[in-house]
This record gives C-alpha cells, structure tokens and sequence, in this order.
C-alpha cells in the first residue's frame, strides 16, 4: 500500500508539472498544444545528449533541456501562433497548426535523434528499503526536484510581477490590456514557461525512464487527461490532476494488473463519468 | 447555383467518378490507383462525420475510435461467426451509432477544447480496448478477412463475388465510391433540410436553442451517432479492402486527419471532406519521394498553409461562392 | 382570475452565497408583471429559474398547476414558458427571418425524419412557418431587414429579434430578459409599445428589467427584490410610497424610482 502511494505520488509530481505546462499555455492563449508530448520528448533528448553522451553534469544538461524549450517555445508563439490567431477567424485554427507542430516536432525529433529508445546512466544510485517500501534514490531525488519546481513556479505566478501580468491576462485579456499589461508579452514569456515546463520534466524522466521518439502523442493525451480531470486553464486543477492520474495509475496498475493493459480504459470509463457530473472538471471555470 | 447547375455537376462527378476514372486506369495500367482511390473515398466518408460534428459546433478528433470499432465489428463479425460482409457493413455502422449515442451522452455536454480533448482520448482508449479484449484478438489483430461474396436475391446476382474481379480493388473501388456518394448526398440532403438548420441552431447558440423548445441533447447525439456511423462503415470497408484489422489500423494520428481534412477542405461546403481528403491524401503520396523527410515536409507545408490561408483552403474560392456557402458555418463568440 | 405561473419559496444557493430567498408570487393570465431591484438582487437568478435553465435548491415554479421546476428548458418552453435572452444572443450568422423560422420548431407538426425526407406534412409546416415568420416579422417592424444577417443588426432591432424568436415558439407566457436595458427614451417608448402589443396578443408577460420609468409605465403589477428577497409586491403606484422600496435603491444608489 505504501508502496503504491510512493509510486503515484512521484508519478504525479511530474505529471503535474507537465499539466502545468499545457494549461499555463491554455490559459493565455485558448490554445491546446498539441505538441506538448513533443517538447517533452525533445527535452529527453537534449538532456540525453548533453547528460549521457556528453558526460556534462546533469544539473547543466537539465538547465539545457529548460532554456532549449523554452526559446524554441517563444519562437513558436512569435511566428506561428501570434500570426495565426492574428488572421484566424476561428479557434480551430491554433488546434490544427499545434498539430501540425506536433507532426513537425516529431519529424524532426526522429531525424535528429532516431527512433531507439535511449537511456542514461543513473544520476544517483542505491535504493532506499525500509519494511514495506523501496524506492530507489534516483526517483527520490527527480520526485523532490518535480516538487521544487511545481513550487517554484507557483511562487513565481503568485509573488512575481510577470506571474501577476500573467494571472491577469488568463483572468481576462481585454481588461488586462487595459490596465497596460503588455499582452503580447506576455503571450510569449507564457508559451515559452509552458515550453520550458515540458522540458524541464523530460530532462528529469530521462533520467529514470529514458526517452524515444515515439511517447510525444501519449504523453500529450495523458497531459489532456490530467487537465480535463482538474479544469482547464487553472493552475491547482493542473497539479490536482497531475497527482490524481499518477495515482490513479499507479493504483490501477497494481491492482488491475492482472487483468492486463485495463488501468487506462478504467480510468477513461471514470473520467467520462466524471465529466459527466463536472463538464469544467475539478476546479475549471465554465466556459466554452 | 441553379438546380440545372447542381444537377449538372452530379452527372460530371458521377460520370468522372464510375466511369472516366476506370478508364483512365484502364489506359494506363495504373491499377494501385484502384486502391489508392478506394482509401481516399473511405477516408472522406469517415472525415464526412467529422464535419458533421463540426456542424453542430463541436470539434471531433476521435472519429478514429469509431473507424477502428467498425473495421473490427465487421471483422469479428465475418470471421468468428462466419457472417456475410454485407450484412456486416450497415451493422458495423449500427454499433457505432449505438456506442456514440452511450458515449456521446456525456461527452456532447463539453464544449470547446473540453469536447477535442475527450474525443481525442476517446481514440487511443479504444486502441487499448482493441488490445485489451480477448474478442479482438490483440496486438495481433484480426487478419485473412475473406472477400466479400456476392449478393443474390431471389436467385439473381445483383453483386458478383468479388473474388471473380481479375482486380479485386478494382471491385472495392466501385464498392467504396458508391457508398461515398450515398453517403454524401444523405448528408448533403441533411443539410439541407430543417434538420441542417436546427444543427446550425445548435452550432450558433446551444442555450437560445433549447429556450424555443429544441431538445438540443438529443440533435446532439443524433448529429454525433449519424457522425459515428460513417466513421463505422468507411473503417469497415477498409478493413474488407486491407484484409485485416489491427489496433494501430486508426490512431490519433488518423483522428487528427480526419479533422484536417474537414478543415483543408472548407467547414462551410459538404462536400469540402471530400476534397480535403483527396488533396490531404495525395499530398502525402507525392511526399513519398522525399523518404526520411516525408513527414517533415507535409507538416511543414501544413503550418505554412496555416500562416498564409488560416481560415482553410476554400475561403481562397470566389466571392460570389462564399456568399452562398456563408451561413451555413459561424464562428461561435 | 386563476394565475397562469406561481412561484413558491423558490431559493438558490451557490455554495454559501444565497441568490435568492425564498421568493413567492403569482403571475395572473394576461398581465405584465415585471420583477425589479438594484444590481444584485438576484433577479437574473431568478429569471433563470423560472425558464428552468437553473434548478432551484428549494422552492418551486408550477406553469397551470403543474411543476415545471427541474425540467428540461426545451419542455419548459414546449409547455409555453419561452425566455428571451439578452441582445447578444442570437444566432449570429443566420438571417433575421432563418432565425424566426428556426424558432418555429414546436409548432412542427412532421417529425425530423419527415423533415429529412420532405414530407408534405414538412412542406406545409415549411410553408406555414414561413407565412408565419413574415408576420411575426412584420408585427414587430422587422419586415424591412428580414434578410439581414443578425449579427449586422442595429441594437434595438436585436432585442426585437428576440422578442420575435420568442413569440415564434408561441408562448403562453413570454419571460423578457431587461428588454429596455441600455435603451435611450425614443427606443424605451417603442420597446414599451412593442411590449403592450404583444400581451394584447394574448401572451402573459413576465419582464426582468431595471429601467424604473418604463416598468412603472407598463406593469400591471410589480415585485420588487432586494438581496435575494422580495420586499414588496403591488400596482406602481403602491411600489412608488413604499417605505422599503425607496430605502433599498436610495440605499445602493441614486437612482430616482417612478416617472
């Protein structure tokens, strides 16, 4: 049982943190990203690079992941995103260019760095045993660093001047402009957090999981889960669903074991209950 | 246009489509183009759901879901019970209707992102059914589908065995353009009837609606179950056409597509699934060429296309045309 | 005369905030009756309920004696209890006389698959529906922009739009969401005569509305809200020396009540 418990919590620290990522970015600018798999997976791959093959501390490799999406993240807002919500006159419109960013990213992730899984040596090794749990430091120390991160960036959005800019453009972004909060601006430091948020958590996965080519569009899925079940565009929705889908399948998976690949068919099955009942999940706003 | 015009371009299209088409085939021995054809007619009818689903205001990227199931119900259908395909395409299409109607219920009372992100879910939750249950056979999939056999009634063969066809996909072809052009026109006549226009209620104002008298949950799972059954009978088909059925034959990748083909070809026209699919499939073939690139390309040309034409490929057809097709699709505020 | 609506002891509770207390009266066949108060007062909760968009948390809402309170809004409506809603909700790409049409559904005498396959009972309701749109068109001087897309509507004609979809579902009691709200004295006098016209076409009015002068005008009676409650009930007249009428709008703002 607690073993259980260690598991869906370290799994929900970082899936949280991937939620965070995709709703930030939802919530200034109604885009869903779907290529938000995909900059998880490329963060994998930097920190694999510079961390695994490179032998760079894993420290730097996982600031290189962050800074690397993160300006790739702004780079995206600017040129593609601003200009199409710009000229588009429906919201469709940012869905199918995230998808074609999502098959861009993929594309290139592929070529770059081929379609084998890769790993990286340990960053820590050993493992923590008392009577009726195991938990390797590795996962210890990524689960603590998820943890860090989630806090660091809730302090940012609550006591920081870009994060109070940033709360007022999801609030409202007509009245945010009027109250001279560079919108613009602000669309972007927002997109490239979200990016960075996704590949801080692929640099940190690396390290336990590994990372290959082919996870972007399950992990995007599992994102739009943890979103759906805590409500879209709200920061404690995204860490409550974070947390509850590790949970949930962390749970699932050792007690629906033996029936086979089942957790995520029970957990959709609960989720479409849930909805029913919530259509704005947890803690989302009604919208739409 | 006049109905002499209307009624002009349906003889064009169906002369192009059954007889030019063969033809030219025939002349050039280009016979992979029978197969080639028969997905893109297939694909556009599943997509033709997904525009439906559009029409009531409601994004659908899990139009796969339903393709898979139907490809799978038809297969399990004909090769544990030893059904006849015929019997089983309408009831492919039927169990999807039924499903989308359970499913739906829920589901259509999101809106917005809320409903793409469900339906999208929904996709790769039936993958994992189709890897999940014993009935489906796995990973391993349901292949060595047989040919569909003929139909006879009251002793006359009104569709020979395809197993008699020197070109099989040369049969399937026929089959599957067929059901393309029922399909369409039911839609077409749809649209156009009052029904189209309590859809385009729903899709305008879903509260306004249900104030003067219109149960807007029921039009929503009849719009969704009419979107579910095409999406069941062109995966059926495909899987007849391919022989077998596996759970990676419809993905969220296809899901995507078949809402980028609703997209690329206008949400305003009925009959822009068809042409997006075409174009969108075509695309991709042409691609081949360029091997490790392919899908770097195609999506690279996808975001161009979203820079320069953001609001799809038919808001570049002529003014005259776009003041008719114009009230047919909104923007939601 | 037997009331056509009663409300009783309708409360809404969202979370610990109470929208509205436990609020009873009756509304008479053929009347206008107008509910007022300051902003807040819980008037639009209370407007909802009656169209039964929202469920009340105790109390109920019968339409003819039978509850209508938890049903369905497109029962509700097919009962004839029809809302309108305020200007900004139309059906923004449809033309000013699609959208009347539209709103003719309940009056439908083919069913869906009837209209699909084109039925003559669905051509004759097309036909009346037409006949009858352009009428209801022309009563409240739309005839003259029935071809226009709505969106492209003036504000007055909006809210006449919406008096139009509503009439379209042939109501026995109409629900008008503040009709004279954002309106200039030219506008409110026509939106008035618009309003007395059709109660004299037999349809009970129930309005929402905050504009003192034009409700004072046109109400059989009034019932006024204040914080959720209802602190009075009666002719104008009566509403106008109400000790705690006066006290609540002088207390949430200056505004002068009556004409």
């Amino acid at each position: 049982m607690e073993q259980v418990v260690a598991n869906g919590l370290y799994l929900g620290a970082q899936y949280a943190l991937i939620a965070l990522g995709l709703t930030l970015i939802f919530a200034l600018m109604n885009v869903l990203n779907f290529a938000h798999g995909q900059m998880y997976v490329l963060g994998g791959f930097v920190t694999y690079e510079l961390y695994g093959q490179m032998h760079l501390p894993f420290v730097v490799a996982l600031a290189a992941s962050a800074v690397t999406l993160a300006v790739l993240g702004g780079l995206i807002e600017r040129f593609l995103f601003r200009t199409v919500i710009r000229r588009s006159k429906r919201e469709e419109s940012t869905m199918l260019l995230a998808a074609g960013v999502a098959y861009f990213l993929d594309a290139l992730i592929l070529l770059l760095f081929g379609e084998k899984q890769r790993g990286v040596p340990k960053i820590v090794s050993g493992v923590w045993v008392s009577d009726n749990l195991i938990m390797p430091y590795d996962r210890i120390l990524v689960g603590f660093l998820a943890v860090l991160f989630i806090a660091a960036f809730i302090l940012m959005m609550r006591y920081t001047k870009p994060g109070r800019a940033m709360r007022a453009l999801a609030q409202d972004r007509v009245a945010a402009q009027l109250m001279g909060v560079p919108v613009e601006f602000y669309s972007l430091v927002g997109f490239a957090l979200g990016a960075l948020l996704a590949g801080l958590v692929g640099g940190l996965l690396v390290a336990i999981t590994g990372v290959n080519a082919g996870i972007g569009g399950p992990i995007s899925i599992k994102a739009f889960m943890m979103v759906m079940i805590g409500g879209a565009g709200v920061i404690s929705g995204a860490i409550a669903g974070g947390f509850i889908l590790g949970m949930l399948e962390s749970v699932g998976l050792s007690v629906l074991h033996s029936y086979g690949d089942v957790t995520y068919l029970v957990i959709f099955a609960a989720l479409m209950a849930f909805l029913s009942v919530r259509p704005n999940g947890l803690m989302g706003k009604p919208w739409g | 246009m006049s109905t002499s015009a209307r009624l002009a371009t349906l003889v064009i299209f169906v002369f192009a489509v059954f007889v030019a088409v063969p033809v030219l085939i025939g002349l050039t021995h280009r016979t992979d183009f029978y197969y080639t054809l028969s997905s893109v007619a297939l694909l556009a009818i599943a997509s033709g759901g997904v525009w439906l689903t559009f029409y009531i205001g409601r994004i659908n990227i899990g139009q796969g879901a339903y393709a898979l199931m139907g490809g799978y119900v038809s297969a399990i259908l004909v090769v544990r019970y030893g059904v006849s395909f015929w019997i089983t395409l309408p009831l492919a299409g039927a169990f999807c209707a039924a499903a989308s109607v359970l499913i739906g219920l829920p589901i259509l009372r999101l809106r917005g992102v809320y409903f793409a992100m469900v339906t999208l879910v929904l996709t790769e939750v039936v993958r994992l059914l189709a890897l999940a249950l014993p009935i489906t056979n796995g990973a391993k999939g349901m292949v060595s589908l047989p040919p569909p056999g003929p139909i006879s009634l009251f002793g006359l063969t009104l569709v020979p065995s395809f197993d008699t066809f020197a070109e099989r996909n040369e049969a399937f072809y026929y089959l599957s353009v067929a059901v393309m052009c029922v399909c369409f026109a039911a839609l077409y006549r749809l649209v156009h009837s009052r029904v189209g226009r309590l859809f385009v209620a729903l899709q305008q104002n879903e509260e306004l609606a249900s104030s003067m008298g219109l149960n807007v949950p029921a039009l929503r799972v009849l719009a969704y179950s009419i979107s579910s059954f095409f999406g069941g009978i062109g995966g059926a088909i495909f899987a007849a056409i391919a022989q077998s059925v596996y759970p990676s034959s419809f993905t969220v990748a296809d899901s995507v597509n078949f809402m980028l083909n609703c997209f690329l070809g206008g949400l305003g026209f009925v009959f822009g699934p068809m042409l997006g699919t075409l174009v969108l499939y075509f695309g991709w073939d042409l691609l081949f060429q360029a091997g490790q690139y392919q899908l770097l390309i195609y999506s690279g040309v996808m975001i161009a296309l979203m820079l320069v034409l953001p609001n799809g490929l038919l808001s570049i057809r002529p003014l005259n045309f776009r003041k008719r097709v114009r009230p047919l699709i909104w923007r939601r505020s | 005369m037997a009331p056509i609506l009663t409300v009783s002891g309708i409360t809404k509770q969202y979370g610990g905030l109470v929208a509205v207390n436990d609020v009873s009266f009756d509304v008479a066949e053929g009347e206008i009756l107008s509910v007022i108060g300051p902003n807040g007062a819980g008037k639009s909760t209370l407007f909802k309920l009656i169209a039964s968009f929202v469920r009340p948390t105790r109390g109920e809402v019968r339409f003819k004696g039978e509850r209508i309170s938890g049903l369905a809004p497109h029962i509700v409506a097919r009962k004839g209890v029809v809302r309108t809603f305020q200007e900004t909700t139309i059906f923004k790409g449809l033309t000013v006389r699609d959208s009347v049409i539209v709103a003719h559904h309940l009056r439908s005498h083919a069913g869906l698959l009837g209209f699909y396959l084109g039925t003559k009972a669905a051509r004759e309701d097309e036909a009346e529906f037409g006949r009858s749109a352009d009428e209801i068109l022309e009563f409240l001087g739309l005839r003259a922009v029935a071809d226009e897309i709505a969106s492209n509507l003036p504000q007055g004609s909006l809210r006449a739009l919406g008096v139009a979809i509503g009439l379209a579902a042939n109501p026995k009691i109409l629900l008008l969401d503040e009709p004279f709200a954002g309106m200039n004295h030219d506008e409110t006098r026509r939106a008035v005569e618009m309003t007395r016209a059709v109660r004299d076409r037999g349809v009970t009015l129930l309005l929402v509305e905050h504009d003192m002068a034009a409700v004072m005008r046109i109400s059989d009676r009034i019932v006024v809200l204040n914080f959720g409650a209802k602190i009075a009930e009666g002719t104008a007249t009566e509403i106008q020396s109400n000790e705690r009428v006066i006290e609540a709008y002088l207390g949430v703002e200056d505004e002068t009540i009556g004409v």
